[in-house]
């Protein structure tokens, strides 16, 4: 499902060819389009902290009341946990807003590049908006 | 005791004690190796020559970015045809396959950490990211014979010091003859014929410096010179493992695509041969 066809509001595309690409340490970043950054704003269903990804599952809201699971790959822990992630950054029910480089194909997935908690925090790329 | 031999029992302790043990036979003293103590971070992104690489802000892995290595024509068309690869998704990384070791020279230019362990007999690049190990024989010995040698990831190195310089000569690395090692994510390889011979010295408190250069009869011109260096990290921080079977989420397709796998453990991607 194309991101434009999510709920209103929930996801706009902020079309940021400024944002370099996330770095990813174990395989080439091919299937995602690092020339595009969207924001999807979603609820946290679990942190996977794991080698060689992390992966941050989301539920976003989608038009008519339903809800999409969305898979949202980052580096390795390893790294992370050198540039201030925790197993714990990212708690279950907790409702974030992400930027991601979307997957080429449009399925619900993408590559982290940034997030913003409901206390203003941030990790990861989270420049202004052009 | 008389005066005599008195005299003569402290010449004799006087003489045990300033005199070098060289001098009596033994081993001379250990050259006095320097603190690559600590942990270090590749400075720059995984493209192994940065000083060719095209657009110079490109990243490995990124469609149509390339580097200049004096290639023959042959070995230009394969790297040619792995950019293309590149491009449309379908050329692999052999490190995707959990548990297959960058090789040697792509363990000099790891993402994550590097830890450098500096020992008289041996000097050990431990690499975070992998896990990855290249040990270098800094104790006399030689390559072995050719018949006592084969083709390896990390092939066989051995070195010795010249003061505060590590040279260490690098042969019998697997090259590209299985298609499972390659240089970088631009798609660069090299052939099981490479021969490297690399200086290593702490330049300043936080940099060390590898000089690198490449020589392969099969793949190169002329030989390739390359310089990496790694910057030292802050004293509390540390190396950790790294799993790569873990949770791997993105397995490559026989045709050498990479999927994403939905949390399900199914290939979420549209197109997945």
């Amino acid at each position: 499902m194309k991101a434009k066809h999510i709920l209103l509001g929930v996801v706009a595309l902020v079309c940021c060819v400024q944002f370099a690409p996330s770095l990813l340490a174990h395989h080439a970043a091919t299937m995602f389009d690092t020339t595009k950054v969207i924001e999807i704003t979603a609820t946290v269903k679990e942190l996977q902290w794991t080698n060689p990804h992390v992966w941050i599952q989301v539920y976003v809201q989608k038009a008519g009341g339903s809800r999409e699971e969305w898979s949202v790959e980052a580096n390795g822990p390893n790294s992370l946990s050198r540039q201030g992630w925790r197993p714990t950054s990212f708690k279950p029910g907790e409702v974030v807003t992400l930027r991601i480089n979307p997957m080429r194909d449009g399925t619900p997935a993408g590559l982290f590049v940034g997030v913003k908690f409901a206390n203003a925090a941030t990790l990861g790329r989270w420049d202004p908006q052009p | 005791m008389r005066p005599t031999l008195l005299r003569t029992t402290m010449l004799g302790l006087l003489l045990c004690a300033v005199i070098p043990a060289g001098v009596w036979g033994q081993r001379p003293p250990a050259p006095v190796l320097p603190d690559w103590s600590g942990v270090w971070q590749m400075v720059g992104p995984t493209v192994f020559d940065t000083s060719t690489v095209e657009p110079p802000s490109g990243r490995a892995g990124e469609p149509g970015v390339r580097e200049r290595p004096p290639y023959n024509d042959e070995w230009e068309a394969r790297y040619r045809k792995n950019i293309e690869g590149i491009r449309n998704g379908v050329f692999p990384d052999p490190v995707n396959t959990c548990g297959t070791p960058h090789g040697f020279p792509r363990v000099m230019n790891l993402p994550d950490v590097y830890e450098f362990v500096v020992r008289s007999e041996q000097v050990w690049i431990l690499g975070e990211n992998g896990p990855n190990i290249l040990r270098i024989y800094t104790d006399g010995r030689k390559h072995p014979a050719a018949e006592d040698m084969w083709p390896t990831y990390t092939g066989d190195s051995v070195g010795h010091w010249e003061g505060d310089t590590l040279i260490f000569d690098t042969v019998s690395t697997k090259g590209s003859r299985d298609s499972d090692v390659i240089v970088d994510r631009t798609g660069l390889i090299l052939s099981d014929q490479l021969h490297t011979v690399t200086r290593m010295r702490r330049i300043d408190d936080m940099t060390i410096e590898a000089q690198i250069v490449l020589e392969d009869p099969k793949a190169l011109k002329a030989p390739w010179r390359v310089t990496k260096r790694y910057r030292k990290q802050p004293t509390d921080t540390r190396a950790y493992d790294y799993s790569c079977a873990e949770n791997n989420r993105n397995p490559v397709t026989s045709s050498g695509r990479t999927l994403t796998l939905g949390p399900d453990g199914k290939p979420i991607d549209k197109v997945v041969n």
